[in-house]
């Protein structure tokens, strides 16, 4: 779960890490009242999860409060990713001597923390990486134990002998909030180095790994999405799902990621427009009843997949799991099930009493579901 | 033969008492799977299936003969528990848990690898053997039969889907393993072709891979680099998906342009491995190299 830098800067600061002085704002008005009590120049910052603001055109600078005010009203109801803008954060205009990059985050190769730092701060640390690889250095360390004082030594012998105790403690500090928050990464970039040595966090990103939110649950709330999307989030995320929506025609109703993707692909390859991807956990009659309800409410559908391969579950149970919704509600949409597996005879009369014929073959189910979708135009 | 999963492996399972513990357990038992011990803190003297329960691994040990510990614990769980049977000196841990917390992940896997132990998952069904008659979790053995085929995978469901067509074909497995769904698995791709290449019985390995992560590319590397003799082929999905939340920034940092459905596919080429694009593909494959 990712984190809004305005939150973020919160946590950084708690952990002892310096951050500019700056204020959330929603309206512009109160980006004008903040700069007259900054009494000089500012940078407004939308608070959206994109990380291409910079790119987007979407931080600016003002020099006085009448042009805080202008900037704020251009960015209040922008859309990035879309994401609308309604908050911002306005922060005092750090003087800047040089600007920094440093991050902790997994390597997924080796399977351990890595910490990650470089005096090229301010932009892609990937592109940095290609162009100037002796200029990121990268540590990997033990999750147990930490880095140790030799490894942060390394780390931070990329940067000029006098930069280095002030990047040490710096590093030091993100390595606490990695392990106390659970992050996925801990990035800071740009790290601004003042003239007197004095490191602030321009920026401050971090995402916190979503399997361990129950140990930080005071952060759950919604975050880019309005109150119904996050509350429908939150439901799907309480049976362990994963729903993906995309501009497709044809529902994919099928248990386990791999499976899907596998369907997803052999949709496309022949020519169909998928409409979503769903990851449940396992289904049971409840589950399809529940994930049926979940496809009423897309209006762009043609035309509903269910695959069912029962190897713990049984193809009756599911069978009646969709004749009951099928009784109880409408759906103006075809539905074509394809079902295998345990208790399959038993499952395919259920549907038949509802005139569904069930297909034996993935791949005719999926023939059948284009032609479908295309016969519907 | 057969890798990991064998008939004289010695099973315990931690948290036999919950509900799926107990089902599984049965199942397990009833394949033919070597289950001699279970823990249940608190549990002790209990018996699922004529199996003893004890309240810790240390009293289960010291007790039984035991090698492999499968751990049916809630997420939260999987850590004091993986830690334990490391504790204990158990040298293999299947952990099935999905939203196994990632530091928490990162921590087994390093004492594993301290203690030179072997861990499977997380966020796997498990492995099966036909030919031993023996499986570590709860893949739906009856799609399962004995031959020649090694077949590691990301994912369960697909894994049942394509076995089931393999053995529909006559095509039997030495090993079916559920390597995990997480983007940090203890057994991943590079790993498991190095048990299946020792393995004599198994002639040919079956990778099913998807995006994200750079595994597959390893593989190829290794093939391609003559470390692994034996035919392999993969068969590859995800090609249409939408971006997963997981490939994004830290992994590309890290890989470079690696873990796209390119990247895999470039690599799989470079090493002259077959890659199946549909199930039916798949079956295809298998026989044309069965053949030769």
């Amino acid at each position: 779960m990712r984190l809004y830098e305005y939150e973020a800067k919160q946590i950084f600061q708690t952990h002892g890490l310096a951050i500019p002085n700056g204020q959330v704002v929603e309206s512009a008005e109160e980006a004008r009242r903040f700069a007259v009590q900054i009494g000089g120049p500012v940078v407004i910052k939308p608070q959206v999860l994109t990380k291409k603001r910079g790119k987007a055109g979407a931080i600016r600078f003002a020099s006085d409060p009448d042009q805080a005010f202008r900037e704020s009203q251009f960015l209040l109801g922008m859309t990035l990713k879309e994401e609308k803008v309604s908050k911002l954060l306005v922060e005092e205009k750090v003087e800047i001597d040089k600007e920094f990059y440093v991050a902790i985050t997994v390597d997924y190769s080796s399977l351990k923390p890595v910490a990650i730092a470089s005096p090229l701060g301010g932009m892609e640390i990937e592109e940095v990486g290609q162009e100037n690889p002796g200029m990121v250095k990268k540590v990997r360390f033990s999750i147990s134990k930490g880095p140790t004082e030799k490894e942060f030594d390394e780390l931070v012998s990329v940067f000029h002998q006098t930069e280095q105790r002030v990047m040490k403690d710096v590093s030091e500090k993100i390595y606490r909030l990695f392990r106390d928050y659970d992050a996925e990464m801990v990035e800071i970039n740009p790290l601004a180095l003042s003239k007197q040595g004095k490191a602030v966090a321009l920026d401050a990103f971090l995402n916190v790994d979503d399997d361990s939110l129950f140990r930080h649950s005071d952060l759950v709330r919604p975050r880019g999405k309005s109150k119904e999307e996050f509350e429908f989030e939150q439901n799907l995320k309480e049976m362990k799902w994963k729903y993906i929506e995309m501009d497709g025609d044809i529902g994919i109703l099928s248990s386990g990621a791999g499976i899907t993707m596998a369907i997803l692909d052999l949709i496309t390859m022949r020519g169909g427009r998928p409409a979503n991807f769903l990851d449940t956990a396992q289904m049971d009659a409840d589950g399809i009843y529940k994930a049926f309800s979940l496809f009423s409410g897309n209006k762009g559908l043609k035309v509903l997949l269910v695959n069912i391969f029962a190897g713990l579950n049984r193809c009756d149970d599911l069978a009646m799991g969709i004749k009951r919704y099928l009784t109880e509600k409408q759906l103006s949409i075809p539905v074509v099930v394809r079902m295998v597996g345990y208790r399959e005879e038993e499952g395919k009369n259920i549907l038949k009493e509802i005139n569904i014929e069930a297909i034996q073959s993935l791949e005719e189910a999926v023939e059948e579901v284009i032609e479908l979708s295309k016969g519907a135009k | 033969m057969s890798i990991i999963a064998k008939s004289s492996t010695k099973v315990l399972i931690q948290g036999i008492t919950g509900n799926a513990a107990r089902l599984h357990t049965k199942n397990m038992l009833d394949y033919g799977t070597k289950i001699v011990a279970g823990v249940r803190p608190g549990g002790g003297g209990e018996d699922v299936h004529g199996v003893p329960v004890y309240d810790s691994v240390v009293q289960a040990t010291s007790k039984h003969p035991i090698n492999t510990t499968i751990l049916f614990v809630p997420p939260k769980g999987v850590k004091a528990a993986a830690f334990e049977a490391l504790n204990a000196g158990i040298k293999t841990i299947v952990m099935v848990a999905e939203h196994v917390p990632l530091h928490d992940n990162l921590g087994i896997l390093e004492e594993a690898e301290k203690r030179g132990a072997l861990v499977i998952g997380p966020n796997t069904p498990g492995l099966i053997s036909p030919p031993e008659k023996t499986k570590l979790g709860f893949v739906p053995s009856q799609y399962f039969m004995p031959g020649p085929i090694g077949v590691a995978s990301r994912s369960g469901t697909l894994t049942y889907e394509i076995v089931s067509r393999l053995t529909l074909n006559g095509i039997g497995q030495t090993t079916c393993i559920g390597v995990g769904g997480d983007p940090i698995v203890g057994t991943p791709f590079p790993k498991i072709l190095q048990f299946f290449e020792k393995d004599s019985e198994t002639k040919v390995v079956l990778l099913i891979g998807e995006i994200g992560g750079t595994r597959e590319e390893e593989a190829a590397e290794m093939i391609r680099d003559r470390k692994i003799t034996k035919p392999v082929f993969v068969y590859l999905v995800g090609r249409t998906a939408p971006e997963g939340k997981r490939v994004g920034h830290a992994g590309a940092l890290i890989e470079g342009s690696r873990g796209t459905i390119e990247s895999k596919l470039a690599c799989f080429s470079e090493a002259e491995v077959p890659v199946a694009e549909t199930p039916a593909d798949v079956i295809r494959i298998a026989k044309e190299i069965l053949k030769r």
